[in-house]
C-alpha cells in the first residue's frame, strides 16, 4: 500500500474577495502556477489537472480547465468536476483516485469560481437554489438560507442551543481570520453584531451566512513513487484517509434534522481508511457556511457529542490551541465562500498546519489534520484526513 | 422555470399526484417510475392527502427573481395525513401565528410571475386549517 500512498507536494491560492478585473480562468492559473512554483517541480511533470468549479457559466466557459491550461502553457488532460457547493473536495477526490489507480504519479487539483459577477437577490439565489432539491424544494419557495434555518431552530428546540452558543462560531472564525493574508475578511466582528443583526430568515441573521465571493485555490498530488525520485521537496503531507457519503437531497425526505448523516458516514469511512479516531485529529477546517453547520461537523466528525457542539464552542473549545482546533483559517464565513475553491482552500490551510507553516496562527499539536466540505445542506459531503509526515507511521 | 419542465410535472404540480406502490403499499412523492423503497414499477397514481401538519418552518426574504414580489413569505415542511413529507408555502397567516405542529389544509396558489419565460407559474401551498 505504501507505495500507493498520495501526497500533497505543493500548494497555492489566490486571496479570496471580489476581483472585478479578473475572471474565473485568470484566477484559477495564478493558484495554479503558485502552487507548481512552492512545489519546487517542473510545470511539466504535471501529467493531469482537475478542476472544481460550481457554476458552468462563470465566465461564460464551459470546462473553464481548457482556458486555465492554455493561459499556462501546459497541455495535460483537463477535467471539470462539479459536486456544488463542494465542487472543490470532489475534484481533490477524483484527483486522489487518479493516482492510486496507478494511471498518474503527478497531478493538480484546481478550484475556481467568480461569483461577483452575479447579482444578488436574483441569480445567485438560483444557482443555490440548485445545491437544494431545485424541483420541490426551491421551486415550492424554499431557499438555501431558509433550510438552513430550518435546521438551526432544529437543533435549538432538541439541544436548547442558543443564538449566543450559535454566534460565538463566526466571532471565533472571524479572529482566527485576522491572520490568514488570504481571507476576505480580516477583522474580528463582536457578538452583539451578531446578535442584533436583522433577521433574514429565523433565526439566521444578517451576517450568519458566509458570503459568496472570488478566489481559486490548488494543491499538487503526487504518488510515493514520484517522491521517491525528488528529493528536494519542501511538502509531503500524505492524504491518509477519504471518505465521501450521500444523503436525500430534501430535507422532507431525510429521518434526522439534527444531523447530516453524509458528514457521519463520510469521516467512518475517512477514519477507518487512515486507521484513526476523531481524538486523533488536532486540526480541522470545516463547511461553516451558516453557523450551524459548524457546530453540526464537529458534533457528526465526533469532536465532541451530539448536542453539546454549540456550549463547546462558546466555551472556547475549538479555538486554536484548544483541544480539537476548528477552522484556524477563518472558516469560509471569514475567508470567504468562492464555492469551487473553498474545498481545496480548507486543504491548503491544514497542509500548511500540518507543515508549520501557518505563522500567527499555527497550532502547536500538528499530528494530523481534517477537512469537511458539503453540497448544499448535506446531500454530498467530503471529508479528507492527512498526516504531518510519512515518518511518523 | 422553464415550461417543459413544468408540463413534464403537471400532474404533481397541479393536482398534487403522487405513486403507490401496489406490492410493497409504500406511497410517494414526487411521482418515479419505480417504487422508491422496494424498486417495484408495479405502481399507480396517488392523490396526496390534502391537509397535515406543519413540522418546521421560517421565513424567506429574499429568493430568485420570479419569486421576489411575493417575499417576505413562510415556508415549511408538512406532513401530511398520508406520511408524505412536502416542503411548501404558509399563507394567509401571519408568522406570529405560525406554530409547530400546527394543523395546515393545502391550496392552489400562484408560486411565481415575471420569470424569463413570462409564465404564471402555480402549485400548492398550505393555509392554517
Amino acid at each position: 500500500m505504501s507505495n500507493h500512498r498520495v501526497n500533497i507536494i505543493g500548494y497555492g491560492m489566490t486571496k479570496f474577495g471580489e476581483f472585478y478585473e479578473e475572471n474565473s480562468s485568470s484566477l484559477a492559473s495564478k493558484a495554479l502556477m503558485d502552487s507548481i512554483n512552492n512545489s519546487v517541480i517542473e510545470k511539466n511533470e504535471i501529467q493531469a489537472a482537475f478542476f472544481g468549479s460550481f457554476v458552468s457559466s462563470s465566465n461564460s466557459q464551459s470546462s473553464i480547465g481548457v482556458n486555465c491550461i492554455n493561459e499556462c502553457n501546459m497541455s495535460i488532460p483537463v477535467s471539470r468536476i462539479e459536486a456544488g457547493t463542494a465542487s472543490g473536495a470532489a475534484a481533490f477526490h477524483q484527483a486522489y483516485l487518479s493516482l492510486l489507480s496507478g494511471l498518474y504519479d503527478c497531478v493538480a487539483v484546481v478550484g475556481t469560481e467568480k461569483l461577483s459577477d452575479y447579482v444578488r437577490n436574483e441569480s445567485i439565489e438560483r444557482i443555490l437554489g440548485a445545491t437544494i432539491d431545485s424541483h420541490w424544494e426551491f421551486e415550492m419557495g424554499a431557499t438555501l438560507t431558509s433550510l438552513y434555518a430550518i435546521l438551526t431552530k432544529a437543533h435549538m428546540k432538541e439541544f436548547k442551543t442558543t443564538l449566543e452558543q450559535l454566534a460565538s462560531v463566526p466571532v471565533k472564525n472571524h479572529k482566527n481570520g485576522v491572520h490568514n493574508p488570504n481571507a476576505q475578511f480580516r477583522r474580528e466582528i463582536s457578538i452583539n453584531r451578531f446578535l442584533n443583526a436583522k433577521r433574514i430568515s429565523d433565526p439566521i441573521g444578517r451576517f450568519d451566512p458566509a458570503t459568496f465571493c472570488d478566489g481559486s485555490s490548488s494543491v499538487i498530488l503526487a504518488s510515493s513513487d514520484f517522491i521517491e525520485k525528488h528529493t528536494n521537496l519542501e511538502t509531503t503531507i500524505p492524504v491518509l484517509g477519504a471518505g465521501q457519503a450521500t444523503d436525500n437531497l430534501a430535507l422532507h425526505h431525510r429521518t434526522s434534522l439534527t444531523k447530516l448523516l453524509a458528514t457521519e458516514y463520510a469521516s467512518k469511512n475517512a477514519f477507518k481508511m487512515a486507521d484513526l479516531t476523531h481524538s486523533d485529529i488536532n486540526v480541522a477546517e470545516v463547511h461553516d457556511s451558516f453557523p450551524i453547520g459548524e457546530i453540526l461537523a464537529i458534533e457528526d466528525i465526533g469532536f465532541f457529542a451530539k448536542g453539546e457542539g454549540g456550549k463547546a464552542t462558546e466555551n472556547g473549545e475549538t479555538e486554536i490551541n484548544s483541544n480539537i482546533t476548528i477552522n484556524p483559517g477563518g472558516g469560509l464565513k471569514a475567508r470567504g465562500d468562492p464555492f469551487g475553491a473553498t474545498g481545496i482552500a480548507q486543504i491548503v490551510e491544514i497542509v500548511e498546519q500540518l507543515s508549520g507553516r501557518a505563522k500567527e496562527r499555527q497550532v502547536d499539536n500538528k499530528n494530523y489534520g481534517l477537512t469537511q466540505n458539503v453540497f448544499g445542506t448535506g446531500a454530498m459531503v467530503y471529508v479528507n484526513i492527512f498526516g504531518e509526515s510519512e515518518v511518523k507511521r | 422555470m422553464e415550461p417543459p419542465k413544468i408540463w413534464r410535472e403537471k400532474r404533481e404540480r397541479y393536482l398534487a399526484i403522487g405513486i403507490q406502490c401496489q406490492d410493497c403499499k409504500s406511497k410517494s412523492f414526487p411521482k418515479t417510475s419505480f417504487c422508491t423503497k422496494c424498486s417495484s414499477s408495479n405502481i399507480t397514481e396517488y392523490r396526496l392527502a390534502t391537509s397535515g401538519k406543519l413540522l418546521n418552518f421560517t421565513k424567506v426574504t429574499s429568493t430568485s427573481k420570479e419569486m421576489n414580489s411575493y417575499a417576505p413569505f413562510f415556508v415549511g415542511i408538512i406532513e401530511l395525513d398520508d406520511g408524505i413529507k412536502v416542503t411548501g408555502q404558509i399563507v394567509d397567516c401571519k408568522f406570529e401565528d405560525l406554530q409547530d405542529e400546527m394543523r395546515v389544509r393545502m391550496v392552489f396558489r400562484v408560486l411565481a410571475r415575471n420569470g424569463e419565460e413570462g409564465l404564471i407559474r402555480y402549485g400548492f401551498k398550505f393555509t392554517p386549517e
